[in-house]
């Protein structure tokens, strides 16, 4: 009788104990991005943004009681790497959604993996059109990021509706980024019946812009649009100095990190460009947890220390949509997943904004051109700007 | 626009100058050079940047130690990359200062970080404007200090018996060894001088440029192409070319466009070359016969 007694116990814990470590099974979500190189900053801003969400989703847990685990890999802005690091993460590491880094080219590479192994991907940086824009059907690309197109059009509304200027001169780094915002920016302008009196470019590590800018001063542009990042950017607002020209100066967002302000002093005053998100001024509840957790958590002591601020913000918005949607689908599975993000039923208030149904078939970024904070550097701050 | 062009041109070619003259100093003793003096030029910056800001040294001393750490640099950048090389007569110094450059840019990233950082200057904090055109008083520093440089390299090489007794070395190193000159040593003295030159040349530099650790490979490259234009062998030459390689790109930058600026600024190397391959002012090799 004990021995049955016993059996049966046996029996019992071995039926119980495969479902409790199922409950118990952390859901792993991947990151692919740089977190060395010249771009080491935006992927661990990224992974700042990714653990402060992971931290309050895990407090609660996931599916009842399981918890998210996050596995990074370093992809350093290689397509070719980034291709590898796709798989090993899904086929491998079992991650159920990927997150990704600040290069458009590696997220394009990518783009047919995640199709492939259907797993859904998540751009929290890479601005490039055609991540999400891909073609594909069902889309598994999604993105809480700038989209290049939005943002030429956003640029163009602002100097155009807002400043009343009608004579860009453009003045673009030398890359493919500068490349297809040209295209992007001549698209909305033509729209507008307006033509680029000049498009000057320049090259990484150039020192001096002032022969670029005194050619688009000699064609008589009333303002710049300005797509490069931090440290040609600084030194275009140098020359700017120099050649005494004082005009309305529009940036993409590379003005945002890399310690302009640092590198311009006040000469970077009255630089306007966007954001997806800006920690300075007001916050909501929302602004206000991630600023102290990343004090808390990271030492920042206030919002003029968070390098690369957007990617904190996109990431962080862009787990907790993911977590939404695993709670809708009831299941990790990358079919279900992706139709749930593509289906978002709850509202979910997040840092960036409140999203109501943030993806649909058509549209799988969920910010757009309405979304954009216009900004301004003032005395070495970043500081919103009322769009009319 | 021509004014500005002017300064913007002779700004730009005086840093160019000022870096290739480190080439100079080296090719002079040893017919070898350090392929990485525009990682040289970064250390300086750098090194000087963690003085100066990092530790909060006042500027005179942050200046000093940068140059004594680079002097040492460069001693130790010869005994290393160069002197197994020279003694042997082999080329392989080319490859081994190059890979030393790489190791420096590395350990900079490592170190000092990937951001590009802000020199603080007093020079650089509002433009000055003359008559339409612009310019940074640090940037009327750096041609000063250039010519200033020139001279004394001049000087040192022409006109001291030590300067004349590098001068051998690299004339007839047999000769001069029997003369009872110590070769080793000679070579070394340049390349710490050379190291010497391009500190200097780094911290001036770095309020105009800012401090990161890749701003050497393309300022190296171009102050090459001055050195090769203006004669290995000829101070003056090389700054002379500094200045007129500055002014073409300056002035191709704001005539014609920025795409067309590499394009015929390498063009005149190549011109340079197959006219005159001893460069603009360099003294035509004696031809053996």
């Amino acid at each position: 009788m004990r021995r049955i007694t016993l059996l049966l116990l046996v029996l019992a814990i071995g039926c119980v104990l495969p479902l409790a470590s199922q409950a118990g099974e952390p859901i792993k979500i991947g990151l692919t991005a740089a977190v060395s190189g010249g771009s080491a900053a935006s992927g661990e801003a990224i992974k700042k943004g990714l653990q402060i969400a992971m931290d309050e989703i895990n407090a609660k847990g996931l599916l009842g009681g399981r918890k998210l685990e996050l596995v990074i890999r370093d992809d350093e802005g290689n397509p070719a790497k980034g291709v590898t690091i796709a798989r090993e993460l899904v086929e491998r590491e079992k991650a159920v959604a990927i997150f990704g880094g600040l290069h458009t080219t590696v997220a394009l590479a990518q783009v047919p993996v995640w199709h492939e192994l259907r797993t859904p991907y998540m751009g929290v940086w890479a601005a490039g059109t055609e991540i999400t824009r891909n073609g594909k059907s069902p889309n598994f690309v999604f993105r809480v990021s700038a989209n290049d197109d939005y943002v030429d059009k956003f640029l163009v509304r602002y100097a155009a509706d807002t400043l009343k200027k009608s004579k860009p001169g453009l003045l673009l780094e030398n890359t493919a980024w500068g490349q297809s915002n040209e295209a992007g920016l001549n698209k909305y302008l033509g729209q507008k019946t307006i033509k680029p009196v000049g498009t000057e470019k320049f090259n990484w590590n150039d020192p001096d812009m002032s022969p670029q800018l005194l050619r688009l001063k000699n064609a008589g542009a009333d303002h710049v649009i300005l797509v490069g990042n931090a440290p040609e950017a600084a030194q275009v607002v140098k020359s700017r100095a120099k050649i005494g020209w004082e005009i309305p100066m529009v940036s993409h967002w590379g003005v945002s990190g890399g310690r302009f302000a640092e590198l311009t002093g006040d000469l970077s005053d009255g630089v306007v460009f966007f954001q997806t998100y800006s920690f300075f001024g007001k916050q909501n509840e929302r602004g206000q947890y991630v600023l102290k957790a990343l004090k808390d958590k990271y030492g920042v002591k206030g919002p003029e220390e968070i390098i690369a601020p957007v990617g904190v913000a996109n990431a962080y918005d862009g787990l907790h949509l993911v977590a939404v949607a695993i709670e809708q689908a009831g299941a990790t599975d990358g079919v279900k997943l992706r139709d749930a993000l593509e289906n978002l039923k709850a509202e979910h208030k997040g840092l960036i904004k409140t999203y109501k149904r943030p993806f649909t078939p058509d549209q799988h970024d969920a910010l757009t051109d309405e979304d954009y904070v216009l900004v301004v550097w003032k005395g070495g701050q970043i500081v919103p700007v009322a769009m009319k | 626009m021509i004014v500005q062009l002017l300064v913007t041109g002779i700004a730009l070619g005086s840093m160019y100058g000022l870096v290739a003259l480190g080439y100079h100093i080296t090719w002079v003793t040893s017919r070898t050079m350090n392929f990485s003096q525009g990682h040289a030029v970064m250390a300086g910056a750098v090194v000087a940047f963690a003085f100066y800001v990092g530790l909060g040294w006042p500027l005179w001393a942050a200046v000093l130690a940068t140059l004594v750490i680079l002097a040492a640099l460069g001693i130790g950048l010869e005994r290393v990359a160069v002197r197994p090389f020279f003694r042997v007569a082999s080329p392989a110094w080319l490859l081994s200062t190059i890979a030393c450059g790489i190791i420096a840019e590395n350990v900079a990233m490592l170190t000092f970080g990937k951001d590009a950082r802000a020199f603080p200057s007093a020079l650089t904090q509002k433009p000055i404007l003359v008559g339409g055109a612009g310019f940074y008083a640090q940037e009327l520093l750096i041609p000063v200090v250039g010519l200033f440089l020139m001279g004394g390299v001049q000087l040192f090489y022409h006109r001291t018996a030590y300067g004349k007794q590098l001068k051998a070395v690299a004339y007839n190193p047999e000769a001069a060894g029997l003369m009872g000159i110590h070769i080793p040593r000679a070579v070394m003295c340049a390349y710490g001088l050379s190291a010497l030159l391009a500190g200097i040349a780094g911290v001036l530099l770095a309020p105009v440029l800012n401090v990161a650790a890749t701003m050497g490979t393309i300022i190296g490259l171009k102050a090459f192409a001055v050195a090769i234009i203006g004669g290995l062998n000829s101070a003056p030459g090389i700054m002379v070319a500094g200045l007129g390689y500055g002014l073409v790109e300056s002035f191709v930058a704001g005539y014609l466009s920025t795409g067309a600026r590499e394009i015929i600024g390498f063009a005149l190397v190549i011109l340079v070359l197959v006219v005159r391959p001893w460069g603009l002012l360099g003294s035509r090799p004696a031809r053996r016969v």
